[in-house]
Parts: structure tokens; sequence; C-alpha cells
């Protein structure tokens, strides 16, 4: 065994101060909402065999029906079936494509070889596949029993189940390359019993997942050579090598979680710091490292210290003792950037450069996880948007606080370059979605996006920057009051969207439902321009005018010699979704007018008769509504200012003779 | 040193580019009067986005991301798949000549361009060689010889593209699609880097051999007008691979020029800071003048591959004394029966 190197506990720095001075909210009392009595607890053993892929174990199910009707039924999930064959759900709503490329023909199954009450009643007779989501025959994603007798109210029973789980070649989250190994979604579930039923989805293409909250006891038996290389979900309590010494059994264990995955490769640099922020819960942090990326150890602890502060400091304390961070290795990066409770996978690659935000990016979203999906645990399949979105919006806080703007990079063969501009979070970050912005209802089920695509705009990006837009409407402070409250008052439960909408209204104290309304539950889009802007010296009028009772040509005296300019400013709505924008008129002499519109009608126009020279109108000059697909017709100067335009034909100019020499030069 | 030395051949290449500066100026203006195409659509298209937008004072110095995205997404037509074009070029599953469909506007144009320039190359290189090889040249002697030479070097230009678009496809791309699965099982990003490294050094090889191969024929073509079209041509192929480390010195002292002055120029940006470093008419001024010092370098690359292979003058010039023509030979018409005849070989017309 290589000891792992401890490294020293560090104190509050200027960098972590900075942080804290960026979340308003007073630093939380680390005593949290306890996890409430587990509904769905685990014990498993498990066996893996790295010569034929497979991990056979035993589990003991200790399921509590907390629901006011009796249970005639047991549904779960059978996950790792996505991979049996071409024909599961996965790989047809997939059509074979993956996030990392295609997905890789090694098949993956999990197979119940005997499952029984706790009086061994045998209930394998019992157990059929269904398919609730699509009707697919083909997929055995999820399965049924039907028991002997009903699980009356509040009623506790314990189902023991043998399983065989055969895990594929990474393509999709799980399993193998080489000798690493990332055992996620392996051993059958129990899905979720609510007052309206069994709520247990099939595993669908851009779906993620949705369990009850339980207690895991959970045995993993490796060969010796992953000796002290192996992590999980919860913190490690017992190592035991085999009287042979050719295996090692480890034990891990975790309260208040609603999954487990593990995961083991003999190459891991295993490296370990401690979070500890006054006001907060002290951390263990583990970072299982692949030894080509030794040197970002430092930049992974940096992001995932920066997360559990941002986060904690406006959620409430992250409250488990542990934390370990995968880094997946060359060829298996389809298990990264995923979460799972207490443990993520990030990815990065051999040599990014400082100012790019990878690995801290993922590292601080797949934490963000620990909040949005771990202790929020709302149902990933029908509301993808309440994690990802509302974790996406999370780490842009913590990213822009605590890394500033990120930079985009050109890849040249492979290896990244970062260029010398800027990326801002929110906007930059999340600019995929204004391609796709009319392309689909915001707030979908996973599995009836269109498109993979679609599903990553409207999940991730487009409901940041919705909330990013509710922030400046509401202040941060009214904001961060909202998601804590939120926080608070569903830490450990199954929250849905109209919980949010509930705690954002009981904060500001008004209604904000149309807000939702008009950003989450429709396909439009927002976009508002200043159409025209115009100001010229304003003209003596002209024809008939009462004249000492009469009607006489030519204006009267006072009207005879107009001072100053009339201007003329049209703002028009481009977009179908109508929000409140503010409007800034400036004028020359330092002036300023603003005005509010509440962006129903298609247009509003803003006339200034005789008044100081208009230079600039600018429709939302704050940037509040970060969901503009345009942003850059929301201002319009009065005269035209040619230097950009006409240094950038010359800057383009020039590299189109470059171009053209380099082509001409090479034959 | 041997004066057949590749450095010694690029140092001479360079003092010839010097000593016939019209040259350098001819092909500048080659390129300027391409680029002039873009100009107006470029300008109009700028001027009509960023004069009036507020947006617009916030980038004379400084490119804004947003900007750019924003422009792609509300204005495709404009450039189409450009940018991802040309990025992808540099990505190891490079670039497919379908993806040539989804350019639009500007950017179409502007590949049209390229390769227009790269026929208009074929003349600008006959003009190149035949003008390096007489003292007393000038500007007409550039246009004369490059009209002389084009039928043959059009075939030359095109046949080396033609290769070098085989050797991308056949080295690059089809080893990037054969290695993919087998690239994702190595044991670390760093060996799939070093295989991408070595496709990428193996078709940089290839393209400086198709280059090579071609620069000699056409050196030869010009040195060696007693010669039919094609012994010149495969006396052309013969030096090349008689002297391929002589060749491929000057092409990589020509290489490390270049890239140091593309260094230097990224190091200095003088477009970057807006008004504060340059004004706009010194900016453009300093640009012309860095593509023109480009150029200078470029003809003494071809200089110096001439100055590489074929030291003896041609007996067409009149710089050096021919050898006096057996009575019995036949007339040195006969071997250039490719060209027209050359009333003043020594430059006048």
């Amino acid at each position: 065994m290589h000891p792992a190197p401890r490294r020293s506990q560090r104190r509050l720095t200027p960098f972590f101060s900075s942080l804290l001075a960026a979340f308003a909210l007073p630093a939380v009392s680390p005593a949290q909402t306890p996890p409430p009595p587990p509904i769905a607890s685990y014990e498993i053993s498990c066996r893996l065999d790295t010569d034929r892929k497979t991990v056979e174990g035993t589990e003991l199910l200790t399921w509590t029906n907390r629901t006011t009707r009796p249970a005639d039924t047991l549904r779960f999930h059978l996950y790792l079936n996505a991979f049996r064959n071409t024909r599961s759900t996965l790989w047809k709503e997939s059509r074979g494509e993956a996030r990392e490329g295609r997905l890789l023909e090694s098949w993956g199954s999990v197979e119940i070889v005997r499952i029984t009450l706790q009086d061994n009643t045998d209930l394998l007779p019992m157990l059929s596949y269904i398919s609730p989501d699509d009707g697919n025959p083909d997929d055995r994603t999820v399965a049924e029993i039907r028991l002997p007798r009903p699980v009356a109210p509040g009623e506790t029973i314990g189902v023991a189940i043998d399983f065989r789980s055969k895990l594929p070649r990474v393509s999709r989250r799980t399993g193998y390359k080489g000798d690493f190994y990332l055992v996620a979604q392996w051993f059958p579930k129990i899905g979720v019993l609510q007052e309206s039923g069994w709520n247990c989805h099939q595993f669908h293409a851009w779906s993620e997942f949705f369990s009850d909250f339980g207690d895991y006891d959970v045995s993993v038996d490796v060969p010796a050579r992953y000796k002290g290389r192996v992590g999980a979900t919860g913190r490690q309590v017992e190592e035991r090598v085999s009287t042979a010494g050719d295996r090692v059994v480890y034990r891990f264990r975790q309260a208040g979680v609603h999954d487990f995955t593990w995961t083991a490769d003999p190459g891991y640099l295993v490296l370990r710091d401690r979070f500890h922020e006054a006001g907060l819960h002290d951390v263990d942090l583990t970072l299982l490292l692949q030894p080509e990326h030794s040197r970002q150890a430092e930049r992974h602890f940096r992001a995932v210290r920066a997360a559990i502060s941002g986060y904690g400091r406006v959620l409430g304390a992250y409250p488990y003792d542990t934390f370990t961070i995968v880094d997946p290795p060359w060829g298996a990066r389809a298990a990264g950037g995923m979460e799972y409770p207490t443990l993520i996978t990030a990815g990065t690659s051999i040599s990014p450069p400082a100012s790019i935000h990878s690995p801290e990016g993922v590292t601080i979203h797949e934490f963000g996880h620990q909040f949005f999906y771990g202790l929020l645990a709302s149902n990933e399949f029908e509301e993808p948007y309440l994690d990802e979105g509302f974790n996406t919006y999370m780490t842009d806080r913590v990213l822009a606080a605590a890394f500033g703007p990120d930079h985009p990079y050109l890849s040249i063969f492979g290896l990244r370059f970062a260029l010398g501009i800027d990326l801002h979070y929110p906007v930059d970050a999340n600019r995929r979605y204004f391609a796709e912005a009319t392309r689909d209802i915001h707030a979908a089920e996973s599995w009836r996006f269109r498109d993979r695509a679609a599903y990553g705009a409207m999940s991730y990006s487009h409901t940041a920057l919705a909330l990013a837009t509710l922030e400046r409407l509401l202040t941060t402070n009214a904001m961060d009051r909202a998601l804590r409250l939120y926080a608070d008052r569903w830490r450990f439960r199954h929250p849905t969207i109209r919980d949010f909408i509930a705690a954002v209204n009981d904060t500001a104290g008004r209604d904000w439902t149309w807000f939702f309304d008009r950003t989450f539950f429709s396909s439009n889009d927002v976009d508002y321009a200043v159409e025209e802007a115009t100001s010229v010296p304003a003209k003596a009028p002209k024809g008939l005018f009462e004249k000492d009772g009469k009607l006489a040509e030519g204006p009267p005296a006072p009207l005879a010699k107009p001072r100053g300019y009339d201007s003329v400013v049209t703002v028009t709505r481009r977009g179908a979704t109508a929000l409140p924008v503010e409007i800034l008129l400036r004028f020359e002499g330092g002036r300023i007018h603003r005005a509010s519109w509440d962006g129903e009608a298609r247009w509003t126009r803003f006339t200034v008769s005789q008044g100081p020279k208009l230079l600039e109108a600018i429709v939302d000059p704050e940037e509040k509504i970060l969901l503009d697909a345009d942003r850059f017709n929301n201002g319009r100067r009065v005269e035209g200012d040619p230097r950009a335009a006409a240094r950038w034909t010359s800057r383009t100019v020039f590299w189109a003779q470059n171009l053209f020499d380099f082509l001409t030069v090479a034959w | 040193m041997s004066p057949r030395h590749p450095f010694h051949c690029f140092l001479r290449g360079l003092a010839l580019s010097l000593s016939k500066p019209y040259l350098a100026v001819s092909l500048w203006l080659v390129q300027l009067l391409l680029s002039a195409v873009l100009i107006l659509p470029i300008s109009n298209t700028l001027h009509d986005l960023l004069d009036n937008s507020v947006a617009g004072s916030r980038m004379v110095a400084n490119p804004d991301y947003g900007w750019w995205e924003t422009l792609q997404r509300e204005h495709p037509e404009l450039l189409g798949n450009f940018a991802d074009l040309t990025a992808g070029l540099l990505t190891p599953e490079g670039v497919k000549s379908s993806q040539l469909s989804g350019l639009r506007g500007i950017g179409a144009t502007a590949v049209s361009l390229a390769f227009f320039a790269v026929v208009l190359h074929a003349f600008a290189l006959g003009g190149v060689f035949g003008t390096l090889r007489e003292p007393k040249a000038s500007l007409v002697t550039f246009g004369r010889e490059g009209m002389r030479r084009f039928p043959p070097f059009l075939l030359f230009t095109l046949a080396a593209l033609a290769a070098a678009g085989a050797a991308y496809r056949w080295i690059y791309l089809e080893s990037g699609e054969a290695l993919r699965n087998r690239m994702m099982e190595l044991d670390s990003e760093g060996r799939a880097l070093a295989i991408n490294a070595l496709r990428v050094l193996a078709l940089l090889f290839a393209l400086a051999a198709i280059k090579l191969l071609a620069d000699s024929v056409r050196a030869i073509w010009v040195a060696r007008p007693d010669l039919p079209p094609i012994s010149r041509f495969f006396a052309g192929i013969a030096a090349a691979l008689s002297h391929p480390a002589r060749l491929l010195g000057v092409l990589l002292f020509y290489a490390l020029v270049t890239a140091a002055l593309y260094t230097v120029w990224l190091w200095l940006d003088p477009s970057a800071g807006g008004e504060a470093r340059f004004a706009l008419v010194p900016l453009i001024l300093t640009q012309q003048v860095f593509v023109f010092v480009r150029l200078l370098v470029k003809v003494g690359y071809y200089a110096g591959i001439s100055e590489a292979l074929t030291r003896v003058p041609s007996p067409e010039y009149s710089y050096a004394a021919s050898p006096a023509p057996a009575p019995s030979a036949a007339p040195p018409e006969a071997g250039a029966r490719d060209e027209g005849p050359i009333d003043n070989p020594a430059g006048g017309i």
C-alpha cells in the first residue's frame, strides 16, 4: 500500500474571505436538519470480478411505505439493463450517440438471481419487466414485483436480493476501462412510492435519477492490487485483507443519501485535504487523481473548497463528513462530470491553461449537485431543470466570485491554448440556450426533449439564465433568502418547481408565478431592441396658426424660434416573452431619463421635444434580463461611431491576407 | 560552411530578394487585391452592426465573445460554418471536404478567393523564378516570365494541391478514423497526444515533400529551358531527390524566420489596445509593412531553392556567357517548344 499524502489543514485565506463577501448571507450553523427516518436502506456485499467485468452481490433492502396507501407491488430500477442491447430505450432514444461520442457496443446488464421477503417468500416468479414511460417491450430497466400481500402504510419490510451486474466499457457514466472501474447505477434499486403510485422511470438517453433517502452499508471486495485505491459514497469504516492476501474488502457507510457509487483504479493518486470554515461543517476531502494530472491536484481542491463555502453560505452547510472527487482516466471521460452522493466524477485534460475553468467548472458544478439532487432530491427524470439548471446558476455564481471570468480556448491537435477573451458568467457560459431558445418547452420532462442539444440548453442554460434574471429583478439578497428558504424547507425531501415558486413568493411577499409561467413553462424567447433613436434640431412649426383671433400663416412668436432638439426613441419587443424592462435615454450635458415599460406591447415610443440632444438609448441598461437573446440590439447611439468597425475591418483583412499567403506558399 | 549549405542558400536567397524588392511588392499587390474583394463586404457589415450599437464602443479595443456568438447565431448567412471550419483544421479529427457546403456569404467568398489566390500564385511563381535568374530584371520581367510559365506552373500547382489534399485525407483523416477507438484504449492522454503529434508530423513531412518537389520542378523548369519539358520535369524531381536535406534545410530556415515574424507580431500585437497603441492609419500601415516583410522572406525562400539547385546560369540568359553552340547543334528553341521565343532575354522588351 502506498500511503496517501496528508495535506495540511488550511486556514481561511484572503481568497475565501473575498468569496464570503460575495455571498451576503450570514454563516449558517453546522447543526442542520437531521436526515428524516430512512425510507430505503441498503446493506450490500459485492465482489468485483475483473476478468469477467462483473459485480456479484447480495443486497438487503429495508423499505418503509411512507404513503397513506397500501402498496401491493414493488418497483425496481435495473439501470444497467439500459446497456443490455440496442433495443433498450437508452439506445433507441440516443440513436447510439453519447455525450462523448458513440455509445460503445460493450454490453452491460443486471440480473436479479434471487429475491425473497424476510420470511423467505420467493418473489422471483412475480417479477415482470415494465416500461411505464414509452411502452418499449424490450427495455428492462424497470422491474415490477407483485407482492403476496400489500405493504401497509407505515409498515417496513425487508427484501433480500442476489444480483449479478455485468459492467459495460464506459461510454455513458458507468462501467470500466482497463483497470478503472466506476460502478454506478449497479444494483437493483427500489423506486419512489408516492401517493399517486410508483415513480420509477426507465433509463433514458438524457435523464438522470430519482430515489428515496436511506442508510447505506456497503462492502466491496476487490483484488488486492486495488488496495488503497477504492473510493465510494460515505466514509470508509473497514479495510480487510483476505487470508490468502489476494483480495481486499472495503466497507463504507453513509446515512441520509439516496444512492451509492464506488470506484477503483490501481493507478489513482490518492490525495487528501480537509475543508474547514467557520460556520460550516468540516469535510474530509479525498481526490482520486490520474497520475498524468498530478499537477492539477490543488486546482481540484481549491475548486471544491470554493464550492463547499459558496453553496454552503447560501443553501446551508454541506452536512456530510466526507467528499470524494474522482478523476476518470483517458478514454473513460464518459464517466466524468457526474454526481453521486458524497462522490463526484470530475474530468480534466493533460494541460489545461491556468486561465480556463477546467477542471474548476466541472468540480464546482458536480459538487453543487450535493445540494441540487443530493439534499434537495428533486425528480431528475421529470424536472431536470430543478437540479441541473438551479445548480448551473449557483455554479456560475461561485465561479464568478472565486475565479473571475473564464476564457475560451483553442484546441490545437488536442492541446488547449487559452485565448485572451473574457467569458462572463452567467451569460457567456450559457450562450447555448440562445441557439435553442424556441425549439422546445423550457421546463419539460427529460425524455421528452427534442434532442440532447435542446435538453442541455433548456435544463442547464435556460434555467441558469432565468434564475439569474430573477435574481436581478428581486435583488441578490432576496434571491438568496428565497433559495435558503427553499433549501431549508426541502432538505432531505423531494421538492418540485412549485415549492421553489412558493419560496420565492413567500420571500418577496408577492406573487411571482407569472415570471415562471413566462420563462419556464413556455417555448418563447426574449428579445428587446432599440429600433430607432434620432435627435434633430427642433424646427419651427409650419402652417396656419391663430394670431389675434384669425388664422394666419406662420407660427406665433413663442414657437417661431424653437430651441434644442426633437428626439424620438422606439423600443420594440421582438421576442414573444414579455418582461418588464427599464429604458435609459442619455442626453448631452449628462442628463439621463429613465423609464419603465411593462413590455407587454410590441413597441413603445418616447418623444422629447426641444430637449437636449439625445446621445443614446438603451433598453435594460443594467442588464437584468439575461434571457435577452440579442443584447447587441439593446442600445442605439444617435450618431454612429465608426471606430470599432474600421479597426475590425483592418484586422480581418490583414488576417485574410495572411490566410491567402499561407495557402499559396504551400503549393 | 559549404556554399551549398542550406543556411547559405537561404541567406543568398534573402539577399536576392532584397535586391529585387519589386518581386515582394508584386506578391503583396496580388494579395492586397485579393483581400480587397473582402474589404467592402466586411466593412459594410461591421459598420452596419457596430456603428450605432452601444456595444460598438466596447469593441474598439477588445473582441467581445458575446458579440461574436450573437453574430454567428443571428446572421448565419454572413459566414456559415467558416469559424468551425478553420478551428477544425487544427483538431485531431480534421476537416472533411463535405463541410465546405456549410460556408455562406463572406466565409464562402473568402474560401473561393483562397483558391483563386492559389491560381494567381502559379503565375506569380513563374515571374519570381524567371526574374530571379536575370540580373537586370524589372517588374516587366516579372509579368512576362509569369505569363510564359503560367500553363505548366498552374499544372504543377494544381498537381501539388491535389497531392496535398490526398495527403491530408489519407495520412491525417484516415489515420485519425482508423485510430480513433484504439486511441481511447491507450493508458493516458499523453500517449494519445503523442500519436496525434506523429500524425501531424507525418502530414507536415508529406506536405513539405510535395512542396519541395513542386518548387524543385519549378526551379529546374526555369533554369533548364534547353531540355524538353518532360526532361525538365524529371530533372526537377531528380534534383529534389538528390538534395533532399539541402532543400528541407532551406524550407526549415524559411519556416523558422516566418514563425519568428509571427511571434514578434503576436507579441507586439499592434491591433490591440484600441487607439491607445496605434491609430487606424498607422495600424493599417504597420499591418501592410508586416505583410511586405513576410513576402520578402517568402521570395527569399524561392530564391534560396533556386540557389540550392541551380547555381549555373541558364544558357538563355545574357548575364553569363552561354557555351557557344556547336554548328551542328539544334537551335535552343527546339528544346523549349513549350515557350514562346524570347526576343531580348536580358530583361528588356
